[in-house]
């Protein structure tokens, strides 16, 4: 095994810890490993060990060849969720103590008065109000009280704060009192970790703009603590390389970045999902717009490529809207449902099948894992219809009970009055329906017709069901990456370092400001500059800049992101171009158009992305010698050919070039893939799989 | 009579067909005529089939006055050309057997209270060639109160009527139940509302069916070679009047009654320029130098500014010249935007822009043209009081209907002119005396009122060598029920200013009658509720006069004395005649005028139309409190 | 049971893809509105409603807007037979089936291969509506033309996909704010459109058979959850009495009176409401739309089940109307202005109050219902660069808050809003109206003490003080709950009430009708407090340490959690601030109890 140079990228999830190791030539290794909450880095190393092993080295010699790690996790995203965040202090404009308490109002049950209104993200008890008030123009209306504010820090202290957050009204406008108050903290409290508002998330709207900031600094003690634990660790074991993390915006920063906002960590994972299935597309189908889902146990996960760019979006909830929590942040849009494999199946009063949102989760799990559940999942469903191999799920890690998903399964057929095959059709298509939903949602407000875009699935349970989602949506093909058991560990193997600045300026379409706008974008290039600079040197591939700014037409207050031609507004032609984008982008979102309406611009942004060194997509699959393939076979039901015969083939024996018709199984360590009747499925020159819908 | 050679005149008057050109003109006076009696017969409300506050006329298709019927000016001579031109504007392509309602003041409409129908009067060849336009002030147009001339109204929002900017109406001869439906469903009385729009329809459709017939026996182009001769005959007409007036400028101010609620405490002023230049043969009138647009009903809309002025103009010149768009070549109208006299800025409310300011805009330019030599021009003419009232309600004697309209008694407002009398009964300066009073009994049958006086106030009318018409006293009151009463009087602080020495017109007085007897003055705008047993009692502000009064024929005044019109008292203070038991006493008069047109005397007291007005009231109490227990 | 049963799979899968069809258009028309009533506090709706004229789907809108979206369908179909595709009609009618004047609805009829299948609704309030005042809520108007708006009798407003100038152009001459109007107006079109493109896929995808047969079963099935739902509340006859609070010219208030027949066996909800007085010449009355709307909401109120809400389920209540009563008979020429909240929350808190009357554990707390100064209607003008007046503004705020009902099961909702939008109403951001108006907040908070106290507590109330920065604002509140407020079940103490002050520049406050207008010159303020919802259970009942975390979360002052809650607190050096003295509190429970006996002997 030559010493390569090699890139690592992990993903640290709830249950698993994800690696993947690829050398100059493309060669990848994956390895998985259990997550050791309390201390992240020994479940890293546990996998590393693992990936190690395979590659036959040890650790200390892969690390030492390793240029560029880079590092992702969902910690920050489940210490919100499970409430294990910091002991946060609330700072705001005195006479607005209930920001966080009553959001944006709005509810998803309007009837149901049985479950107790949402906890705030910072209790009542912690919000200190600050004496001062700067007006919408920026103008102080009130000067900040300082001994005031000495004397809620002070209080602040007594009630055990461990870390500080701060929004103030207009701070966007005029960050004066912020500063000043963050100059008080550092003074009264030393060392306590805040946020300000101005500098987390300059946007208007004080909800969003304090929920980001109070999440911000309720997870710095956290992660100031886990991060340089990691880097600690890797350094310890032999590293030498890079050490990037992934941020939510869709590509890596340097770690440092992420310990001063880790609100950037939330949902960073995820966020990279879409930046490896835009990788494969490229490659494979050459498809500009992808649709990504992510299928893990307990959720599903949507996010979209349109045109070759991730998609955004201001409306990321922690938890489920209206009731949870807000980051604000404009990050990649990856819509996560509750409905994994894990999701449990019901039949309701008026004799309706129902799947979740009540899941199993992984314990007990469902039926067939034999821990102790009796309520069908949709996985015992998959196992009964025979999608599932029993000996060969995980990798045959876990052996499943195939009679127990039987004996659940045949509760939910007496209910409906059908027989246990078709309940557990029902059970598969019925859980799609709520992920054809999502990604139905996801589509249509981006203006992105799914007939015409490639449908990539990652995750465990991708392959199961992912056939007949394309068939609903009327998607004709779907890419199955190798790597799909492990996508976004994969994503970060292929994403740049990308960072986004914000500057406000607004101005409108009946008399734009060209000097203006062309002063704001030349600021942002600064700022982009000088990030550029701080980079670890060695990693600067090719600069790319981009501008967008957030236009709407006058008095609507919801902004569509447009982006700019080139590197400015010069004249007035390219204003007429912006404003045609915009109209154009107006009705491909809301059907409708208002030609000769006002259009006012307000946020400039500067997207700048410095590419990095990837390893080359290469297989190495085109050596192996074609194994017969499908050698031993299993009963399986499809609703169109009843129970039937079908072929599974082993994912390792299969070379490239080969094609598999439906209906079969196409077992993956990682996932199992379904070939449905009237389906076929292609092995890629670089071992991915493409499923196509036969001209039936 | 569509010979070739007709076919083939070229377009200068003088050398169309002479015969042909006065054959047509009858054939189309005849048409709006027809339009008229059609509108006239069929319309439900009073203010239409009795009072005739509607009009008829037809439009060329360059949106030019072709003939209107007799009808009000203030609604005919601008306001038909400007409806129909923004018509076309907002609806390119008008076909055969489309209907447009239109009410709109800021598209060229006299006061939303006037709907208009527009019917297009296309030809086979499928080209739009003249507009039928129908005018008609109606009943109840869904303001916020029940009125449809509202001083009050702070703008439009406020005045509450629904706005049709040239709406389609009909298509293919067929209602637009979704357009009728509006109407129904936010006008007060639908009915009524339906019955006049029906009305309005026949008579514009009438005027379609003739004109269609015109234009294909003649052929359209001859027609439109017809109005443009006739154009240039009326402009002949014009030019010739106007050389024979006095040349100069002369600058009128009169005063709109105070507004508070608008700010204006002691009313509006209105300014007019009239400059008279017989050797261009021009008249030119400039209202620019007026106030903006207030916060209230009483801005003028562009129609009803061009169209006081045009009447003044008309009243003042010495021969009947045609009244189509060929004479108003003559006249230079200068109007400017945002101006009370101008053309108004939405959403400035126009609601009574037919009245009030039009009529001191009027009343200003023939007063200005007067001061300009003897023998032209005329006084002020006065305006209308609370005896020209909405009054709404329901009616008892049909199952508590409930009913609204325009009432009109007592028009006696006519102002003294160079040449006579004031016209007695006359309404507003804006009427120009063609607007009709109601029949007494007519209203008792048709609502829930009785009218227990309509009658001539001795002396109120202003002394000149030529009288003012004097106002008259209007009492009555509900029957049965409770009605309540909306009007808005101007000339009750600004009376009828007089011309040349004639003296001002009485202003006019209002008061409540309580059940009790009590008689309390009301304001010059209001809105009563009367409950059975009280009543108003209104005096008109009657016309001003012409000339010293000592100039009047004696003779004149001997008989105004012996009609009661004048009263020996004035008769001597004001005329210097002097009548002793009706015989005209010719040496004390001779003395007495003397005395009067030495300047050394002093005005003598004009009559207190207030204590009249009373001594009517307390003559008239002992059997209007005594009968209404009885009914 | 029909004989042709559709596969239960597909009817699943069929459900979903109408809900996210709804979910779709509507987040067109919240990301498109111009007004911040639609682009902040959402007080619109979308739903789709079949070519009977039975309501199939409804996204989480404003409850009192979707649930009589059939009557709006049928008055389309009678006064248009000839509906068209490619047609859309404007309907702000109360009298056909509307909410009231100022929540102008699209409708687009759905045709697939020429066959009208279903209507995409998308009703959404009005910034302005052209009334005399420049508010979309007028109390002191006699009747419809008092009132002063546009009313569009279910006009045609665009043909062939195109508008009809003619009505778009009466729109701009008479509505306040053209701009604003004509966005709104595009935007509700472009939600309406969505619908029907997508509706027309979903049918051409399944086919108009199997689609049909799928209504049919829907509704079926809905009925059949609402029957199991109903047959679990115990038989029962109630009447209920509610009083909105007195207003000039009518200084006795109005008496509501709901009569319900909890009919389990059959499976069925019968809501009288007949037994109310006659129309009045105020904006207050009723329309039909909304009094069926309002008991449905009541009953839902009061299930346990998530029944799905359309025509199917709501075949098992039926609501008894009067014509000519101000609950649902509304009749020419009275005006509906203000039909969907104040005599409405009324008739909604009556009824679902009244179902505690089946026992412990059923039924709700009254929730408060002031449409106070949180949620006033504004206008004004912007300071022109002249300094002078410029262009005009009116909105409507919805920024306060008005207490959740407490349940048997847990405190009021705060964000609650009021009865008849059911908690799905958005709040404004303070920063977006200061961006978008000219105007100012001083302050907005909950108040401690606010909700009604119980064994379960009613959810807060808020106050709200702003007022005008450069130009004069008239702001136009019309506050129930100020005289009688939200009350409690069972025991529960009523909530706060609501009230509204004008303070001076020189800071003198003065008290002004609930239910009024205020004209606000730059320097003055308005401060209105909204109502607090109501408690249930006896707050002696009230767990400890439930009085504890309130103390603690400043919902419950220290003195109230004494004299009413009867729980003692010490306070503790720590950081938790107190702690509980349980003997002490049992000890002044039982004193509590006892001075009530005491105080009902006496």
């Amino acid at each position: 095994m030559s010493a390569s140079n090699a890139r690592i990228t992990c993903d640290i999830g709830g249950t698993f810890t994800d690696v993947v190791v690829s050398d100059e030539r493309g060669r990848m290794t994956i390895a998985k490993a259990l997550t050791q909450p309390a201390n992240l880095f020994d479940g890293l190393r546990a996998a590393l060990e693992r990936a190690a092993a395979e590659l036959a080295e040890p650790l200390g010699g892969l690390l030492g060849r390793t240029s560029l790690f880079i590092f992702s996790t969902t910690q920050a995203t489940n210490a919100i969720l499970e409430g294990t965040t910091a002991r946060t202090a609330f700072l705001c404009t005195e006479g607005f103590p209930d920001i966080l308490v009553r959001r944006e109002g709005g509810s998803l049950r309007p009837y149901d008065y049985s479950r107790p209104f949402p906890e705030p993200y910072v209790p009542r008890r912690l919000t200190f109000e600050i004496a001062e008030r700067i007006d919408a123009d920026g103008n102080v209306a009130r000067a900040l009280d300082e001994a005031g504010a000495v004397a809620q820090l002070a209080r602040a202290r007594e009630l055990g704060a461990e870390a500080v957050s701060v929004c103030l009204l207009w701070a966007t406008a005029n960050p004066a009192h912020e500063l000043a108050l963050g100059a008080l903290i550092e003074r009264e409290l030393p060392g306590l970790p805040y946020s300000l508002s101005h500098q987390i998330n300059p946007i208007v709207r004080e909800y969003r703009r304090a929920s980001g900031t109070a999440i911000d600094a309720s997870l710095k003690p956290l992660m100031q603590r886990h991060l340089p634990e990691i880097a600690a660790g890797l350094i310890d074991e032999g590293f030498t390389g890079e050490l990037l993390a992934a941020s939510s915006a869709g590509g890596v920063v340097p770690m440092g970045e992420l310990i001063d906002s880790p609100l950037w960590s939330v949902r960073s994972g995820p966020s990279l999902a879409p930046v490896a299935a835009r990788t494969v597309a490229t490659v494979e189908t050459g498809s500009g717009d992808v649709i990504v889902c992510d299928t893990g146990g307990t959720s599903f996960d949507v996010s979209l490529v349109r045109e070759g760019d991730l998609v955004f979006t201001s409306e990321t909830w922690l938890g489920e809207p209206f009731a949870g929590h807000l980051t604000g942040l404009s990050s990649v849009d990856v819509r996560s449902i509750g409905a994994g494999g894990g999701s449990i199946a019901w039949v309701d009063p008026g004799g309706l099948l129902r799947v979740g949102p009540e899941s199993a989760r992984a314990d007990p799990g469902p039926a067939c894992y034999g821990l102790g559940g009796t309520r069908p999942t949709v996985t015992d469903a998959a196992l009964v219809l025979g999608y599932i191999d029993p000996d060969r799920f995980l990798g045959g890690k876990m052996a499943l009970d195939v009679g127990a998903a039987e004996t659940a399964l045949a509760g939910l057929a007496e209910a409906l009055g059908i027989g246990s095959r078709e309940a557990a059709h029902a059970v598969l298509a019925i859980a799609n329906e709520r992920m054809i939903a999502a990604i139905h949602e996801l589509t249509v407000n981006e203006g992105v017709d799914p007939r015409d875009s490639t449908l990539v699935a990652g995750g465990g349970a991708a392959g199961l069901t992912i056939a007949a989602i394309a068939r609903e949506l009327g998607c004709r093909e779907v890419l199955i990456p190798r790597a799909a058991g492990v996508l976004s560990a994969f994503g970060g193997q292929h994403s740049d370092i990308v960072r986004e600045m914000t500057a406000p300026h607004v101005t409108n379409s009946k008399g734009f400001d060209f000097a203006g706008v062309r002063e704001t974008l030349a600021g942002l290039r600064e700022r982009m500059h000088a990030f550029e600079a701080e980079l670890p040197q060695g990693l600067g591939g090719e600069v790319r800049r981009r501008y967008f700014v957030e236009a709407r037409y006058a008095y609507q207050v919801w902004d569509l992101s447009i982006p700019l031609e080139g590197d400015g507004v010069e004249d007035e032609a390219a204003l007429q171009r912006l404003i045609e984008s915009f109209h154009d982008a107006h009705e491909r979102i809301f059907a409708v158009r208002e030609p000769g309406q006002k259009i006012e611009l307000s946020q400039w942004k500067g997207r700048v992305s410095v590419e990095t060194v990837k390893p080359p997509l290469a297989a190495e699959r085109g050596e192996l010698a074609d194994g017969a393939g499908g050698t031993h076979g299993r009963v399986a039901f499809f609703p169109e050919l009843g129970e039937v015969e079908i072929a599974v083939h082993l994912g390792g024996e299969l070379a490239a070039g080969r094609s598999i018709a439906g209906p079969a199984l196409l077992i993956e360590p990682e996932t199992t893939i379904v070939v449905y009747p009237g389906w076929s499925a292609h092995v890629s020159e670089l071992g991915n799989y493409r499923l196509e819908l036969e001209d039936a | 009579m569509s010979t070739p050679p007709i076919a083939e005149q070229p377009t200068r008057g003088e050398r169309f067909d002479p015969v042909a050109l006065a054959v047509i003109t009858s054939r189309i006076q005849g048409i709006v005529r027809r339009m008229s009696n059609t509108l006239f017969r069929t319309a439900r409300s009073s203010v239409l089939n009795t009072a005739r506050d509607f009009s008829c006329c037809v439009v060329t298709r360059d949106h030019e006055l072709l003939a209107a019927a007799e009808s009000l000016p203030i609604h005919v001579m601008s306001g038909p050309d400007l409806v129909s031109a923004s018509l076309a504007r907002l609806h390119p392509k008008l076909r055969a057997g489309d209907a447009y309602l239109h009410n709109s003041p800021y598209h060229g409409n006299s006061h939303a209270g006037d709907h208009c129908i527009l019917v297009p009067i296309v030809g086979a060849d499928g080209e739009h060639h003249f507009t039928a336009v129908v005018k008609a002030h109606m009943a109840d147009i869904g303001n916020s109160q029940p009125t449809t001339l509202w001083a009050s109204a702070r703008d439009v929002y406020h005045e509450g009527a629904v706005i049709f900017p040239g709406v389609k109406v009909q298509q293919d001869y067929e209602d637009i139940p979704d357009i009728i439906e509006m109407c129904r469903t936010r006008i007060r009385v639908p009915e009524v509302w339906y019955a006049d729009y029906i009305g309005m329809v026949g008579a514009a459709r009438i005027g379609e069916r003739e004109l269609h017939g015109l234009g294909e026996e003649l052929g359209w182009e001859t027609l439109h070679e017809y109005t443009a001769a006739w154009f240039d005959y009326s402009e002949e007409m014009m030019a010739g009047a106007i050389r024979r007036m006095p040349a100069g400028r002369s600058v009128a101010h009169n005063k709109h009654d105070p507004l508070p609620a608008a700010g204006a405490e002691d009313g509006v002023p209105v300014k007019v320029i009239v400059t008279v230049d017989p050797g261009g043969a021009r008249v030119a009138v400039d209202l620019r130098e007026n106030p903006d647009c207030l916060p209230c009903g009483i801005n003028l809309t562009e129609a009803t500014s061009r169209t006081a002025a045009m009447i003044g103009v008309f009243n003042s010149l010495p021969i009947a010249v045609p009244q189509n768009a060929g004479s108003f070549r003559r006249l230079d109208i200068e109007i400017r935007e945002n101006c009370v006299a101008g053309i108004p800025v939405h959403p400035a409310s126009c609601s009574t822009a037919t009245t009030g300011i039009a009529d001191r805009v009027a009343n200003a330019t023939q007063r200005a043209i007067a001061e300009l030599a003897d023998g032209f021009g005329m006084a002020e003419t006065g305006t209308l009081t609370a005896s020209v009232a909405d009054i709404s309600g329901k009616d008892p004697r049909h199952g508590d209907a409930p009913f609204v309209n325009l009432m009109i008694l007592g028009l006696t407002c006519g102002a003294g002119h160079s040449r006579g009398d004031g016209w007695l009964v006359s309404g507003e300066v804006g009427d120009g005396g063609l607007m009709m009073r109601d029949s007494t009994e007519v209203d008792e049958l048709l609502y829930p009122i009785i009218v227990w006086a309509d009658r001539i106030v001795a002396d109120s009318g202003g002394p000149g060598r030529f009288r003012g018409a004097p106002a008259c006293y209007v009492e009555y009151g509900p029957a049965g029920a409770e009605i309540e009463a909306m009007w808005s009087t101007d000339g009750y602080v600004h009376a009828a200013l007089g011309a040349r020495g004639g003296y001002p017109g009485a202003p006019a007085r209002q008061f409540l009658r309580r059940a009790d007897g009590n008689v309390e003055p009301l304001p010059g705008w209001g809105e009563q509720t009367l409950a059975p047993g009280e009543t108003v009692l209104a005096t008109s502000a009657a016309g001003a006069g012409y000339g010293p009064p000592w100039e009047r024929e004696l003779q004149r005044v001997v008989r105004d004395v012996a009609d009661g019109w004048v009263s020996p008292e004035q008769a001597e203070q004001v005329y210097g005649v002097v009548v002793r038991d009706g015989e005209l006493d010719a040496k004390a008069s001779e003395r007495r005028r003397a005395e009067l047109a030495g300047t050394s005397v002093p005005v003598p007291e004009l009559l207190d139309v207030e204590q009249r007005s009373r001594e009517i009231a307390d003559r008239l109490a002992p059997y209007v409190l005594a009968a209404e227990p009885a009914r | 049971m029909p004989e042709r049963e559709l596969d239960p799979t597909l009817m699943a899968v069929l459900a979903h893809r109408f809900e996210a069809i709804v979910r779709e258009m509507t987040n067109t028309l919240f990301r498109t509105g111009r007004s911040s009533i639609i682009n902040m506090a959402r007080d619109f709706s979308c739903s789709i409603i079949t070519a009977e004229d039975e309501l199939f789907a409804a996204a989480e809108g404003l409850q009192v807007h979707v649930l009589g979206a059939g009557l709006q369908t049928r008055s389309m179909r009678e006064l248009h037979p000839d509906l068209r595709e490619g047609d859309a009609y404007l309907h702000n009618d109360p009298m056909l089936g509307n909410t009231h004047t100022a929540d102008h609805t699209i409708l687009v009829p759905v045709f697939v291969a020429g066959e009208h299948l279903f209507t995409a609704s998308a009703k959404a309030h009005q910034a302005d509506c052209g009334n005399a005042e420049p508010s979309t809520y007028v109390a002191y108007v006699e009747d419809v033309y008092a009132e002063g708006g546009l009313v569009f009798p279910c006009v045609k407003v665009q043909q062939d996909y195109e508008d009809i100038d003619d009505i778009i152009r009466m729109c701009r001459r008479r509505i306040r704010v053209p701009e604003v109007w004509y966005g709104d107006f595009l935007a509700a079109v472009g939600s309406a459109r969505i619908g029907e493109r997508r509706v027309k896929q979903v049918v051409e995808r399944y086919g108009v058979e199997t689609i049909k047969a799928f209504v049919k079963e829907w509704l079926d099935y809905s009925e059949r959850v609402m029957d199991q739902a109903i047959r679990k509340l115990s038989a029962k006859r109630l009447h209920a009495r509610g009083k909105h609070d007195p207003i000039p010219g009518l200084p006795e208030g109005v008496e509501v009176n709901v009569t319900i027949d909890v009919k389990s066996d059959e499976g069925k909800v019968v809501f009288d409401l007949r037994e109310n007085p006659d129309c009045i010449p105020f904006g207050l009355n009723v329309s039909e739309y909304c009094a069926r709307g309002g008991c449905t909401i009541a009953l839902l109120n009061c299930l346990e089940e998530d029944v799905p809400r359309n025509a199917g389920s709501f075949r098992r209540i039926e609501v008894l109307l009067r014509e000519g009563s101000i609950a649902g008979g509304l009749v020419e020429p009275y005006s509906a202005s203000i039909s969907t909240t104040n005599v409405l929350n009324r008739i909604i808190n009556s009824a679902q109050s009244a179902f505690c009357q089946l026992g412990e554990g059923e039924g709700l707390a009254e929730g408060a219902g002031a449409m106070g100064v949180g949620y006033a209607v504004f206008s004004g003008t912007y300071p022109s660069e002249s300094g002078g007046a410029g262009e005009p503004y009116v909105s409507e705020f919805v920024i306060g808050n008005n207490g959740g009902p407490a349940s048997p099961h847990c405190d009021g909702w705060i964000t609650y809003a009021m009865p008849d939008c059911s908690k799905t109403i958005y709040i404004d951001s303070v920063e977006m109206l200061e961006r978008t108006y000219p105007l100012q907040f001083r302050s907005l908070r909950l108040l401690a003490d606010s909700g009604g106290a119980g064994r379960l507590r009613g959810g807060p109330a808020s106050e709200v003080i702003y007022g005008p920065r450069a130009t004069p604002m008239r702001v136009f509140y019309m506050a129930d709950y100020a005289i009688h407020p939200a009350a409690g079940v069972r025991g529960g103490l009523p909530g706060t009430a609501a009230s509204a002050n004008v303070i001076a520049a020189d800071g003198a406050e003065r008290q002004v009708e609930p239910i009024g207008d205020s004209l606000l010159a730059p320097g003055e303020w308005i401060r209105g407090i909204e109502a607090g919802g109501g408690g249930y259970g006896d707050p002696l009942q009230r767990e400890p340490e439930a009085v504890l975390g309130d103390v603690l979360e400043r919902w419950v002052t220290l003195e109230a959690a004494g004299a009413v809650y009867g729980v003692v607190l010490e306070p503790s050096g720590d950081a938790s601030g107190f702690t509980l003295d349980l003997l002490a509190t049992e000890q002044r429970r039982a004193e509590l109890r006892e001075a009530r006996a005491a105080g009902g002997g006496a």
